[in-house]
């Protein structure tokens, strides 16, 4: 099975590089050779997007036989880079002077760019998930949070009665409280730094110079749900950017296919046709 | 608009009757004939009264000469008996699956497919057929005489070339598969014109049988003597012998039960109370003298080493697997250099079991055996003593006797001949625990995924929903080892004990293939799946009309209905989950068989 699957992917990615060289190689000569060449790269650029576009409509479908979805998304991406070198073909290796026509290719770039970013997430971020454990579903992550909310506040304010002090909820107001209230600490989960947690759990640590035994035990507890609230946390980070890259990407691919369709319009339009 | 809607009526276990045609006067007959005759209609309870199981729990089925009426393989969930007429049961080799006309299930048309684009609810779970309001179909071909419509072409052809036991007026079959929840052992065909049959669904004969204690001693036996033939016919060695060899080992041979049929309650106490490998029963126990071997018939057992102060799980052993054979083959061979049994078997649950004890084996198969019968004569008394434990991961390491293969090359359709041990059936000892203390070899179709691939991009969800009234039949969580979940999907056991209480026959095995899936006509909301299932894999949802309101009934109390995940049988191309998936992290596997889940583990 591994060896199938390198195979293909090495045959995919062979297709790939050849079709990038012949293009890259030939490209000039074409751009020389065809006068209409801008307008056929045009046209099969929109028809690249089209078919990129439509991994979108096959997953709104699931009951269709429309293959499956690991092998558009393979499809999906080594297109995707195909795709960008008819890109920089169709501009003829320059950046627009036009803003329109600029616009248009930032857009284009800002796609793909997400595209690409989107697959590195999807190959990284997973095995961290898994890697810390606590896994949540992230329609959940709300629910785990209020219950870890509401046992550190049970802890905090269960030891008073005992100890006949208030040290460890007056700590657990002053420091803990903001972290358990709502999610926390998203950029440093993101750089995989450990650095608010341990400082958390060093606050703890010297706050039990000033509690008794029973306190003590209360504390512990505390650290246990600070360290949990702390995977939910990681949990919720890494799920947010696994989730949150498509909101880039699918409503920038939508907005490119109507800029295309006005850009087309008006090479038509305003130019007799495209040369 | 009120945001409920009112249903007829709760429907209840008779709602719907599992004939339409049983009429008083066919009850009335009934009654008159054996061994119905002779029943004590006191001794069942008001709930229950004999005229009222023969009413809804069974059909008269006329069949004309050549029809079958079940076929080898087929799952089925009821029995019959012989009204009228004669029938004939093939037996063993049964006939080729083109002439019982073996087809496929029936899926949606391209038509159909398409039309769900457009043609599906917009609201969750609404009943079209309303369950237990006398609308019957759905996709379940539960309903009984599933052989019906197919006749053998060459009567006289399959009577000369495979041998047949007649059964007439009285006798009864089909209880295997109505019991066991097994495949039909045989194909049974109408032998006369205008042959009448009894169908009863197996909740009707389980009462029949709880009430009439002469019906279930009758029943008992025909299993017996039935079940061991064909069990027994099931192991190669066993296969080969001479005709009054197979009779000597048949009548040496025990049946053995162990633990609960139901056990679902106890495996969840036992998980609440921590405590698991140390208090399953012992069936064979490590450094014992072999007293038999052990083929196990139905349910799982677990195979045990000692490591340190504790036991280790080697395997697990399904229907069709022996244990000890090894052990008994080496000390006939080698006398004077005798071995004990080199692991413990443990049940999980529920385990029944066939002993056939050694001194038989001596006497009748062992001498008849070849020397490829036998296995590698490896096995030294020294050996057995020094290197009881070796890795699970380590080449070479194996099970003794042919419940080595036999362990690790399950599955539905492999058999105790097949290829030894592969190099890549090799599942690390944390995972085979993992995969035993939570009793997933059950699955057939487990739900996996690797958590290192999965964006939790929720997309198999999505496509779940999109493919069943906009209500996943799955939930994307569960118990994970390692990188591996097994999420909360039906697996569709090889013991379904969901089918155990349903007092519809609604959740049940599809006749084709065996997938456990439920009937939303006949599904009364009873919740005993849900509540017996020990992997949480059935939810109760509320039905709702077209209009998105609630159901409910008469007593103010909505209607609910079981679901699970039915494996998209009437989808194309599989399940829309696994097809969903863009990051090949998900698959169904069947854990029954290590194979499958190495091959998964090294895709």
């Amino acid at each position: 099975m591994r060896r199938r699957l390198a195979l293909r992917r090495a045959a995919m990615a062979t297709i790939l590089i050849a079709a990038i060289w012949l293009i890259a190689v030939k490209g000039g000569g074409w751009q020389q050779s065809y006068p209409h060449f801008t307008y056929l790269s045009g046209w099969g650029l929109f028809g690249l997007m089209l078919i990129l576009t439509a991994y979108n409509g096959r997953k709104k479908l699931p009951f269709i036989p429309l293959l499956s979805s690991r092998l558009w998304l393979q499809v999906h991406l080594y297109l995707g880079l195909f795709t960008g070198v008819v890109f920089l073909l169709h501009l003829r290796w320059s950046w627009p002077s036009g803003w329109f026509e600029a616009a248009l290719a930032f857009l284009f770039s800002t796609v793909t760019g997400s595209g690409i970013v989107g697959w590195w997430l999807s190959r990284a971020l997973p095995p961290r998930l898994t890697t810390v454990g606590g896994e949540v579903p992230y329609d959940r992550i709300p629910e785990v949070v209020r219950a870890l909310r509401e046992d550190a506040e049970r802890v905090a304010l269960g030891a008073i009665p005992a100890a006949r002090t208030t040290t460890l909820s007056d700590f657990y107001a002053s420091r803990l409280a903001g972290f358990f209230a709502a999610p926390a600490n998203f950029t440093a989960h993101l750089r995989g730094s450990r650095r608010p947690l341990n400082r958390m759990l060093a606050q703890i640590g010297e706050v039990r110079r000033f509690v008794n035994s029973e306190e003590g035990k209360s504390l512990d507890q505390l650290a246990d749900l600070v360290r949990s609230k702390d995977a939910v946390d990681l949990q919720r980070s890494l799920q947010l950017v696994l989730k949150g890259w498509l909101f880039v990407h699918i409503p920038l691919t939508y907005s490119l296919l109507l800029a295309s369709v006005a850009h087309i319009v008006v090479v038509y339009a305003f130019s007799g046709g495209a040369r | 608009m009120s945001a409920v809607a009112l249903a007829p009526d709760r429907p209840r276990r008779w709602s719907v009757a599992f004939s339409e045609d049983m009429s008083d006067a066919a009850v009335q007959r009934l009654l008159g004939i054996a061994p119905f005759r002779h029943m004590n209609a006191a001794s069942f309870p008001r709930s229950a009264p004999l005229a009222d199981i023969l009413r809804n729990d069974a059909g008269i089925r006329r069949y004309k000469k050549g029809e079958i009426i079940v076929r080898e393989g087929d799952y089925g969930t009821s029995a019959f008996m012989v009204v009228s007429g004669a029938v004939q049961a093939v037996l063993s080799p049964g006939l080729p699956p083109a002439i019982v006309g073996r087809r496929e299930p029936s899926r949606r048309g391209w038509f159909s497919t398409l039309a769900q684009w457009w043609g599906n609810s917009r609201e969750d779970e609404v009943l079209r057929s309303k369950p237990g309001f006398g609308v019957a179909g759905g996709k379940s071909r539960s309903g009984g005489a599933e052989g019906a419509g197919i006749v053998l072409q060459d009567i006289p052809r399959v009577l000369g070339n495979h041998r047949t036991a007649a059964l007439v007026a009285g006798d009864f079959f089909g209880e295997i598969a109505a019991l066991s929840r097994m495949p039909r052992t045989a194909t049974v065909f109408a032998d006369e014109d205008g042959t009448e049959l009894l169908e009863i669904r197996w909740q009707g004969l389980r009462d029949l049988m709880r009430h009439d204690p002469q019906l279930r001693r009758h029943i008992d036996g025909i299993y017996r003597e039935r079940a061991l033939a064909t069990y027994l016919s099931e192991i190669p060695f066993i296969r080969r012998l001479p005709e009054e060899a197979k009779q000597r080992v048949m009548a040496a041979t025990q049946f053995e039960t162990y633990g609960d049929y139901d056990w679902s309650g106890e495996y969840k106490k036992l998980i609440q109370s921590g405590a698991m490998a140390a208090k399953e029963q012992t069936i064979a126990a490590e450094g014992d003298y072999p007293n038999g071997v052990i083929m196990i018939r139905a349910g799982f057992a677990r195979l045990t080493q000692r490591h340190g102060h504790g036991h280790r799980t080697i395997s697990y052993l399904g229907s069709g697997r022996v244990y000890g054979f090894d052990e008994v083959a080496h000390n006939w061979r080698h006398p004077l250099d005798p071995i004990p049994l080199q692991h413990t078997l443990r049940v999980i649950g529920y385990t029944h079991v066939l002993v056939i004890p050694t001194v038989t084996l001596e006497q009748v198969v062992l001498p008849a055996l070849g020397p490829e019968d036998f296995p590698p004569s490896r096995v030294g008394r020294q050996e057995a003593r020094s290197a009881p434990v070796a890795p699970i991961s380590a080449p070479g390491t194996h099970v003794r006797g042919i419940s080595v293969p036999a362990a690790f090359s399950g599955g539905k359709s492999r058999t105790l001949e097949e290829s030894p041990l592969p190099v890549e059936a090799r599942v690390d000892s944390e995972l085979m625990e993992f995969l035993t203390e939570n009793r997933f070899f059950n699955g057939t179709e487990a739900m996996l995924i690797d958590m290192d691939r999965c964006t939790r991009c929720d997309d198999c969800v999505r496509a779940c929903a999109s493919t069943h009234d906009n209500n996943p039949r799955f939930l994307r969580h569960g118990p994970v080892h390692e990188n591996i979940m097994v999420a909360q999907a039906c697996m569709h056991c090889a013991d379904p004990i969901c089918m155990i209480g349903c007092p519809t026959g609604a959740i049940h095995r599809d006749a084709f293939e065996g997938e456990v899936v439920v009937n939303p006509s006949t599904c009364i909301g009873c919740t005993v799946c849900a509540n017996n299932c020990p992997y949480g894999a059935i939810r109760m949802v509320e039905a709702r009309d077209e209009s998105g309101r609630i159901l409910v009934a008469s007593d103010a109390k909505p209607i609910v209905k079981a679901t699970k995940c039915d494996l998209c049988l009437d989808q194309y191309g599989g399940p829309a989950c696994v097809n969903a998936c863009p990051h090949d992290a998900l698959d169904r596997v069947n854990l029954n068989t290590l194979d499958d889940l190495a091959a998964w583990l090294r895709r």
